[in-house]
């Protein structure tokens, strides 16, 4: 059985700071949510995760972005790019970069969460032939993008990401399957990975052809991430709930071995 | 009940050339003990991709080695993927019908759609087609093997009238099946006479409410074949010690290994969003399992990967006499097991857990006749020098379904 070899020091050293777990679970109303798969090459497969991970087979990325109406962040956009993995058997996904519209947002979800989050400007614009993607660093820290399945990148230009996705097709509401993220961060149990569950109502669905337009790896914390392949796109209308943190696990150690409750 | 053996042929890592031709081997030698020892089936899965999973992507040349090496069991392709862009029906037809030439008409042909996107990715086949095509595959099949002059025009596959040949040799045509991973698919065996090749884990209960109801619709169903095949199959795994602790410190890591490379797939729902998969296949059930024995949610605990299905075959004789007694009393007709996993288990060992199943489990489940015919002597060829070479006067065992 295959684990992750990323090296865990390397790995922390941008990891956000949880000072204490909250007990509350924070509620995101009136979402517009897309979500992405794509295959990636198999230099990422194991390189990206930690060893208390385990890749699948082929490489897969998840690309998630929330356009969030109501929050207790108030309103934001949020993008998120994760590698699927699983912890112990269960399926899971290791985010190493993610974005958010607002200060409020960012350090929400840093400090409550642990996921990587920088300031960025979101566009995800739902139309009823098309939805459009777009995420770009504020600091015009975009450089060195490499392009996905489409052409151009985001060199020089702050662009972090650029998707196109056309001819949405409904689907019920529970075809879509939702995985969970583990956000390494330092926490009051020490560097850990985190484990971020989102319990999704969604009101509408519809499954999409998407296009990567733009990827600039680097700029989302990962440069051997190459999603050359699209699986899926969808887009939700949704309320999601991010429940308080219940578990964490040693990045270094197997879930079965390293994992513990905190509350 | 019928006692079967099941090869996803996992190959542990590293990979190397050496290993995959070890566990093939290794897999054949079994195959001819088996036989030997009364054994009814032998099951070979078709996977593509499946790195350490499943090295396994073409059954029919495997079980054609082991019907070459063998004299009765019967050779259970199982199952054949019902995907075009994997499999035309036209081939899956010829190819079943010269197995089961070879094997003198020992051949079960099962049928299945695939689960996971790394299969169904990997050939760029449509997920939301698969129960459709799976459908009509199950239906022309048959029909391609008892009709002279056969065509086709339907919603995926059409073809102008042919004689598909040749023709099996069990008349009318060899039984068939269907792989069932997730709850519902055994509704779907019932309703077209299918047999019901369970292949993933089912807590007692759970198992008994879907084998009566199975046998509530196959009694009513509209066959798609020549006949109904109303068995129900389990999927179990296989070491048998005379010390039960012996037996559990081999055979339970084993049992761990395999489940954990099965959640290790990356399963269609997870990655592509369609109505036609609506579980996490056979993941979902060995989570469900595990977590849930009531039926419940499945814990999400993720240090939780531990515990076992309920009625798994490790033990020493008289345990497995009372956990296949269970299975028996929830209407289940046959049990095929997994020997190993990743070669876990030296070759030896698995061979004489096989003796020692033979010898002391498998006679419980017996009459005398029923246990003289299982070690009878090599079926008999047809006397092709007969006046009517189209029908033989001596069919060989089993021949008949």
């Amino acid at each position: 059985m295959i684990a992750g070899t990323a090296s865990v020091d390397e790995l922390a050293a941008g990891a956000p700071e949880i000072a204490a777990f909250g007990a509350k679970s924070v509620r995101l109303g009136g979402v517009t949510g897309l979500s992405l798969v794509a295959e990636l090459r198999r230099p990422a497969r194991e390189a990206v995760l930690p060893p208390g991970l385990h890749p699948i087979v082929p490489p897969a990325m998840s690309l998630l972005a929330w356009d969030v109406s109501e929050s207790p962040w108030g309103a934001f956009s949020a993008a998120f790019v994760r590698v699927v993995c699983r912890s112990g058997a269960r399926a899971r996904t290791f985010c190493v970069g993610a974005a958010a519209s607002t200060d409020d947002a960012v350090a929400g979800l840093r400090s409550q969460f642990g996921f990587p989050a920088r300031q960025a400007e979101i566009s995800l614009r739902r139309h009823y032939d098309e939805v459009d993607l777009r995420v770009s660093a504020e600091d015009g820290a975009g450089e060195g993008g490499s392009a996905g399945s489409g052409g151009g990148n985001g060199r020089g230009n702050g662009l972090m990401l650029a998707l196109s996705a056309l001819d949405p097709d409904p689907l019920s509401v529970g075809d879509l399957q939702h995985v969970g993220s583990m956000n390494l961060a330092h926490t009051p149990l020490g560097l850990q990975l985190v484990q971020v569950e989102t319990h999704h109502e969604p009101s509408r669905v519809e499954r999409l052809a998407a296009r990567i337009e733009a990827f600039d790896a680097a700029a989302w914390g990962q440069p051997l991430l190459d999603p050359y392949w699209v699986v899926s796109c969808s887009v939700s209308l949704e309320d999601i709930e991010i429940p308080a943190i219940r578990f964490v696990c040693d990045p270094a150690l197997p879930a079965s071995e390293g994992t513990e409750r905190v509350q | 009940m019928k006692f079967g053996i099941f090869y996803e042929l996992s190959v542990p890592r590293p990979f190397s050339r050496a290993n995959e031709w070890l566990t093939y081997h290794n897999a054949l030698e079994q195959c001819r003990v088996a036989d030997e020892l009364g054994f009814d089936h032998v099951w070979a899965v078709e996977h593509h991709f499946l790195e350490e999973y499943s090295h396994c992507p073409a059954p029919e040349v495997f079980l054609t080695a082991v019907a070459a090496q063998t004299q009765r069991i019967r050779v259970g392709h199982g199952a054949v993927v019902c995907v075009p862009e994997m499999n035309n029906p036209i081939r899956v037809a010829e190819r079943a019908a010269a197995l089961d030439i070879i094997s003198n008409g020992r051949l079960e042909l099962g049928t299945a759609r695939s689960s996971t996107w790394t299969e169904l990715g990997g050939f760029c086949a449509d997920p939301d087609d698969t129960k459709k095509t799976w459908d009509e595959f199950c239906r022309v099949i048959p029909q391609m093997w008892t009709d002279d002059d056969f065509g086709w025009e339907g919603a995926r596959f059409e073809m102008p009238a042919r004689n598909v040949i040749p023709k099996p040799f069990q008349e009318p045509h060899p039984p068939m099946w269907v792989t069932v991973t997730t709850p519902g698919t055994e509704l779907d065996a019932a309703e077209r006479g299918l047999g019901c090749l369970g292949v993933s884990a089912a807590p007692f209960a759970e198992q008994e409410r879907r084998t009566k109801e199975y046998y509530r619709r196959v009694a009513n169903c509209d066959p798609v074949g020549s006949f109904v095949n109303d068995q129900v199959h389990t999927l179990n795994f296989l070491y048998c010690h005379e010390d039960y602790r012996q037996a559990a410190a081999l055979g339970l890591p084993m049992v761990g290994a395999f489940s954990m490379s099965n959640a290790h797939l990356y399963f269609t729902r997870e990655a592509y969003p369609t109505r036609a998969y609506q579980t996490l296949g056979n993941a979902g059930a060995a989570l469900r399992s595990r977590g849930a024995p009531n039926g419940s949610a499945p814990a999400d605990d993720p240090s939780v990967a531990k515990g076992l299905p309920e009625g798994v075959g490790i033990g020493d004789p008289d345990h497995l006499v009372r956990t296949i007694r269970k299975w028996d009393d929830v209407g289940v007709t046959g049990i095929n097991f997994l020997l190993n996993a990743m070669e876990m288990i030296p070759q030896e060992q698995v061979l004489d857990s096989l003796r020692l199943f033979a010898t002391e489990v498998i006679p419980q489940f017996q009459t005398p006749a029923e246990r003289a015919a299982r070690v009878q002597a090599p079926t008999t060829v047809p006397d092709i020098s007969a006046s009517d070479s189209t029908a033989p006067s001596t069919m060989p065992a089993g021949a008949s379904p």
